[in-house]
């Protein structure tokens, strides 16, 4: 087979110019068979598990990276949630589970290990108000778990004593990591409509249908895209839409790619590829970039919603045409801290919470590492969850919010949480009260399906 | 891969031998089916290894000087590596070269190819990427 000077010259300018890499291959391991008849033989089984599928990841994968010289960001690991094996626990010995997991991850040396979660949209299990109650110790005492906790979905309505729960939760998680920026909240996700296939961390877990061990993967790209969008100049938004599904059908195709032979090497079934648009905060990798290259002067600019649904549906049908397996999330990532634009329009103030909010309707993955003020009422806090569930379950998609807290700051600071996780200006959030509404409790019913207007 | 009819009909013929004529046909069905079965996965396993080719494509590029084909080929040659198409242009004073390579009857693997190239590289003070055809395979080809 022959390929064309232009071909072979595209590919390399996208992994070598344009930060195209795979942003995760996430291995994915039941651990509904590891219960013990205490925590101790509990801990030894999990631990023995994830060894047992985990311990080549890293390696596998660096092989990988260097025969088809595309570079893989992240090696990570998603369990089983972990309140449903391990319901019988309470909340002191989900630590020391925790702390397992952790130790596992860092044996492997992978830098996050997903799926200390619970579902519970429709309401608790003992077990899962452990889990829940213990979710700030764990975030103090790990380093790599990552917890999520699923409060809303299409079918069961939004359960707002979870999204109240939820919203302490996080306020004492910010507080007992208040010494690392509150670094603790960035761990944790509120989900609504969570997939049980996501390979992309803190989100991530092994949903309970999947089989005993998949790897799932995550790939990236915003620089490409934007490059492309640059390349085609002033174009309609027809043919930009054909621009940007020309590049994501080759970026998915090579993501496709990589995981499947990462999955071979490891001798266990592929599972998805999550087309998911992901930012960094390094430069020229940014959806804000994106948005800007198609024409809106700053993201939060009248008609940036319009650009990202525009994105993310041109990401979406590039996607499923160049595979079969699309998975996860599968949308565009607009994390506040993660993305060098995002940063600056918030900076400059172009970019508010209530425009941020707008544009997770059209796109994943919601409300995603922003910043406030550490002094944030709970209730507020349960408000913006509540907020972003109820788009969630209304267009019957995910939605999540990542929200950090910063113990000591106020608007106008800024948090640096080092890496991947970027920096974070503190944004403003309404001072107007919603105690009133989410104190009510109880559950949001399930919404119709039919007069979709 | 695909087993014929024809291999199937052998398949049942050798089965029905060695269980014997009086064998009753369910066993010889289920003895095809897992010998068929059996066949099916040891040639064709996990994972899609059919798109697989020993081709690797490698891409060079930097400031043109005499030499750089000659390093690069007699590399290749002495790992035994097949050139199956070069192409190259001249840009004011840089060059870039694209090269697609069979490595099946190479003694070394990808890897240690990369290695030696990464040498030259630095010798010559030029880029050169190493890739497994595969990725523009699936980029580029539907």
């Amino acid at each position: 087979m022959s390929y064309e000077f232009d071909e072979i010259v595209e590919t390399i300018k996208m992994t070598e110019l344009e930060n195209f890499d795979i942003r995760t291959v996430t291995l994915g391991i039941n651990l509904r068979d590891c219960i013990g008849s205490d925590i101790k033989t509990t801990k030894n089984k999990v631990y023995e598990k994830i060894l047992k599928y985990g311990r080549h990841h890293v390696q596998y994968a660096s092989e990988i990276e260097k025969t088809y010289g595309i570079s893989i960001a992240n090696k990570r690991i998603a369990v089983t949630p972990v309140s449903i094996p391990f319901d019988c626990f309470g909340s002191d010995e989900l630590v020391e589970l925790a702390v397992t997991l952790d130790k596992a991850a860092g044996e492997i040396g992978v830098d996050y290990i997903a799926g200390y979660s619970a579902l519970v949209q429709k309401g608790f299990s003992t077990g899962e108000l452990e889990l829940i109650k213990s979710i700030p110790e764990v975030m103090k005492a790990t380093k790599r778990v990552c917890s999520s906790v699923n409060v809303a979905s299409t079918k069961a309505g939004i359960n707002i004593d979870a999204v109240n729960m939820m919203s302490e939760i996080i306020k004492k998680t910010a507080e007992v990591t208040k010494d690392d920026n509150s670094v603790g909240c960035a761990k944790l996700v509120t989900y609504c409509n969570i997939p049980e296939d996501n390979p992309f961390v803190a989100g991530a877990f092994h949903g309970v249908s999947e089989p005993e061990v998949t790897l799932n993967v995550g790939i990236s790209g915003p620089g490409v895209v934007l490059d492309a969008i640059k390349e085609a100049g002033n174009v309609d938004l027809q043919k930009l839409a054909e621009v940007i599904k020309r590049t994501v059908f080759k970026t998915t195709r090579a993501g496709e790619l990589i995981g499947r032979k990462v999955a071979e090497k490891h001798g266990i079934p592929f599972g998805i590829v999550d087309i998911s648009l992901a930012p960094t905060p390094a430069q020229g990798d940014s959806i804000a970039d994106v948005l800007k290259a198609m024409g809106v002067e700053d993201v939060g600019a009248p008609g940036t919603t319009a650009a990202l649904a525009m994105l993310n549906d041109a990401v979406k049908k590039a996607g499923l045409m160049a595979s079969s397996s699309v998975g996860g999330m599968s949308g565009a990532f607009i994390p506040v801290s993660e993305d060098q634009g995002m940063i600056s329009a918030v900076k400059s103030g172009n970019l508010t919470i209530e425009k941020l909010e707008a544009m997770t309707a059209v796109c994943s993955v919601g409300l995603d590492m922003i910043a406030v003020a550490g002094d944030i009422p709970a209730a507020s806090i349960a408000g913006i969850i509540a907020d972003e569930c109820a788009i969630g379950i209304i267009n019957d998609k995910t939605t999540a919010v990542r929200i950090i807290p910063v113990y000591g700051k106020t608007v106008g600071d800024s948090v640096n949480f080092g890496g991947l996780l970027g920096e974070a200006p503190v944004m403003k959030v309404s001072r107007l009260k919603s105690d009133n509404f989410v104190n009510r409790g109880g559950r949001i019913p399930a919404p119709m399906r039919s007069l979709t207007n | 891969m695909k087993i014929t009819e024809e291999e199937i009909r052998k398949i049942t013929q050798k089965t029905i031998e060695s269980l014997g004529k009086s064998a009753p046909l369910e066993k010889v069905e289920r003895e095809v089916a897992s010998l068929i079965k059996e066949i099916e996965t040891s040639e064709n396993p996990a994972g899609s290894s059919e798109i697989t080719s020993g081709k690797i494509i490698l891409t060079s590029f930097g400031i043109n000087h005499p030499g750089i084909v000659a390093s690069i080929t007699k590399s290749f040659s002495d790992n035994l590596c097949d050139i199956l198409d070069i192409s190259q242009k001249i840009l004011g004073d840089f060059y870039t070269m694209i090269m697609i390579v069979d490595i099946t009857k190479s003694l070394k693997d990808l890897r240690s190819i990369q290695e030696e190239m990464n040498k030259i590289s630095e010798e010559l003070k030029i880029k050169i990427y190493l890739q497994h055809e595969d990725v523009f395979r699936y980029m580029h080809r539907i």
